[in-house]
């Protein structure tokens, strides 16, 4: 059993050591783009493999030069369209790696303490967030993508106003 | 980057001969979880708050049924990495503990310093799953204990947000201090919401699986 035991503690150490050579550099800024700076349809070029805390385009493969989700639009919940109603601008955020109810748990919370946001609504069969920000407020595409951080997520696309309704 | 991590996931699966992966020990930066675990050789609770999405701090109370040793720790998790796809999640975590050990037994008591070491990895999409955990603790004079798990699951649907998602799920676990060292244990998982359900019975063993958690 103690064999055992230093075996695993050896393999423990083992993996710590090669993986803290690719552990997320979370505060080094966003990836590849400032998205903040970029018009809405820069973001359609998207990476459809992301890896977390990298910043290199080499360190990626099989990019995908077109839309996510197809330009998947904004999801109308009684909340969303209540929003929109009121005046509301829509944004719709395709997220990478959203495959679970606590990912949306988490999205919510985070989008949802937001002022700015007047509804929130996580699409696991789209794999989308859809936001509504309220009239006269803003959150930027840089907030967007630093709020999903948050929450543990990576955005791969932002569209807004016609853009996020399909038209 | 990719080649190195896939081999060490590999390397996993290589070794693996059982499990018991905790659903998401790191929450959303501001979260709360709170995790049951009750499995053929313990029964345990953590209470975890992530200050960061990439860490949590839990406190963990622990009971070994078989060698009646209770077990109280701060609980340390990390997140390694975390990979995103269009499809897919996986994550690498790394977890440890230190706190204290005691067994009781009629007048006489021994309490002595514990510590843990592990590592959980997984990989998910929305109908395939498949996760390793392995644990080394040192409980001093009540000895060392190790844990390996594996699991794989398969949903037979993809609910949407909100809806009930359930999981068929087989675990293979290795404990190498108990009796029967190596065991099979068929689960279901219930998903809803924030609240997590899984429901299971030991082959081997004889013995009932219930694990929950609940996001806050």
């Amino acid at each position: 059993m103690t064999t055992a035991f230093y075996k695993s503690l050896t393999l423990v150490a083992a993996l710590a050591l090669p993986v803290s050579a690719f552990a997320d550099h979370s505060n080094e800024g966003p990836d590849h783009h400032a998205m903040s700076g970029m018009q809405h349809g820069d973001h359609e070029h998207a990476h459809q493999h992301e890896d977390a805390g990298h910043d290199g385009h080499g360190e990626h493969e099989g990019h995908d030069h077109g839309a996510m989700n197809m330009a998947a639009t904004i999801t109308r919940t009684d909340d969303v369209a209540a929003a929109l109603a009121a005046g509301g601008a829509p944004v719709v955020v395709d997220v990478l790696g959203v495959v679970c109810d606590f990912c949306a748990t988490a999205m919510n919370k985070i989008f949802g303490k937001r002022d700015e946001v007047t509804a929130v609504y996580v699409d696991l069969d789209k794999k989308t967030l859809s936001l509504v920000i309220g009239e006269g407020e803003a959150l930027t595409d840089k907030q967007i993508e630093k709020l999903a951080k948050k929450a543990g997520y990576r955005i791969a696309a932002i569209r807004r106003d016609s853009e996020a309704l399909g038209g | 980057m990719k080649i190195r991590l896939a081999s060490l996931l590999l390397g996993f699966a290589a070794i693996t001969v059982s499990s018991c992966a905790l659903a998401r020990p790191v929450s959303y930066a501001g979260g709360w979880t709170l995790i049951e675990i009750s499995n053929r050789a313990s029964s345990a609770a953590l209470l975890h708050y992530t200050p960061a999405y990439n860490y949590s701090v839990g406190a963990r109370y622990e009971w070994m049924r078989g060698a009646d040793i209770r077990m109280q720790v701060i609980q340390p998790t990390y997140l390694a990495k975390r990979l995103f796809g269009k499809d897919y999640q996986a994550n690498l975590y790394l977890t440890g503990g230190i706190g204290r050990a005691e067994r009781t037994r009629g007048q006489s008591s021994i309490t002595e310093t514990a510590s843990f070491a592990g590592v959980m990895a997984d990989w998910e999409t929305r109908s395939l799953f498949a996760s390793y955990e392995m644990r080394a603790a040192d409980l001093g004079r009540l000895g060392n204990q190790t844990m390996h798990a594996a699991r794989v699951g398969w949903a037979p649907y993809e609910g949407d947000t909100g809806d009930l998602h359930t999981w068929l799920m087989v675990e293979v676990d290795r404990r190498e201090h108990l009796e029967e060292a190596t065991t099979v244990t068929p689960l279901i998982r219930f998903f809803k919401g924030p609240a997590l359900l899984e429901v299971g019975y030991n082959l081997s063993d004889s013995k009932p699986l219930l694990n929950f958690t609940y996001r806050l």
